[in-house]
């Protein structure tokens, strides 16, 4: 009767005495399988949602998503429906969407761009009363960006405000 | 240091995939296997270096995984007990001609898996085999029996 081959031994390499290997690749297994699906349900971006606030005199709409991925390009739109007319409405966003993010794009081009206290302002004219405006804003996250920041946007009518919507946007790496 | 964080991540979620999905599966090269290789392969270099083109992001990524891999290597020589869990035990399948079911079970490894890498090691029938082996790399070794 040959004997085992050397360092092995029938307790652990045949019986598995003591070994938790099956239950470590199925923890392994599981671990992976939870990953993919946090995934599924869009718990690393990048499906948008929108966001809604409404006023007296216009309705502001943020269409955008709230979880992205370092180097991913998404969209965010923005919809201003006019109740009243606005003499000079300004899109003021918080410095979180220019922190770490290329705007690549801004459609259409805003009459001016400014910084309002730290934060970006978009003037984009007049708009009628039962008219809308759509405004887009091409981005793409820098890989090195990661973290959760403030992404509030809000409505001006000149340097009125009219509507606040209140947003926060996670990077994943 | 972000570069060496995204490699060192990505090292530590491979080992624990070669880990999960079973030493066979990887260590076999058929065609699909081979392709799945080079794919996780691309996959990960976008996760590590994303839009870094420069020499200097190549080397601290590849310098990462060479670390990492010889602290591993390192941590199995000096600590023995730390060597299955991160390679993993050789298991017997096969003793003195007689199948272990349970380890070809727990490896996923059918009988006629096993019977054709015992052709391939010259023994026609598995009842010649003394002792056959599934190794940590995922090979499997024979000895046939003397005499056969």
């Amino acid at each position: 009767m040959a004997d085992v081959p050397d360092a092995l031994t029938l307790k652990v390499n045949r019986d598995r005495e003591g070994k938790r290997d099956v239950l470590f690749r199925r923890i392994a297994l599981g671990a992976i399988l939870v990953l993919l699906a946090l995934g599924l349900v869009n718990l690393f971006g990048q499906r948008p949602s929108t966001t809604t606030a409404d006023a007296p005199a216009a309705t502001l709409e943020v269409h955008a998503p709230e979880r992205v991925r370092g180097g991913l390009y998404y969209q965010a739109r923005f919809r201003i429906d006019a109740i009243t007319e606005l003499e000079k409405a300004t899109l003021v966003l918080d410095p979180g969407w220019g922190e770490g993010i290329t705007m690549n794009t801004i459609v259409p081009s805003p009459l001016g761009e400014a910084s309002r206290d730290g934060d970006l302002a978009f003037e984009l004219g007049r708009v009628p009363a039962g008219e809308k405006h759509v405004f887009f804003l091409q981005l793409q996250v820098n890989p090195t960006n990661v973290g959760h920041r403030s992404q509030n946007v809000r409505l001006f009518d000149g340097d009125r405000l009219l509507a606040t919507v209140e947003r926060t946007v996670t990077v994943f790496p | 240091m972000d570069i060496v964080v995204r490699a060192l991540v990505m090292f530590l979620f491979v080992w624990l995939v070669t880990r999960a999905v079973g030493r066979r599966e990887l260590s076999t090269l058929e065609p699909f296997d081979l392709i799945l290789l080079v794919v996780i392969g691309d996959l990960i270099q976008q996760s590590v270096t994303q839009n870094d083109f420069s020499v200097t992001g190549g080397m601290l990524a590849v310098g990462t995984f060479a670390a990492m891999t010889v602290l591993f290597s390192w941590l199995a020589f000096r600590f023995p007990r730390v060597q299955p869990v991160l390679e993993g035990d050789p298991v017997i399948l096969v003793e003195r001609g007689k199948t272990i079911d349970r380890n070809l079970r727990m490896n996923r490894i059918t009988f006629e898996e096993l019977a054709a890498q015992a052709r391939l090691s010259q023994i026609p029938h598995v009842a010649d085999i003394e002792w056959a082996v599934l190794e940590t790399s995922g090979n499997i070794s024979f000895i046939p029996k003397s005499g056969s």
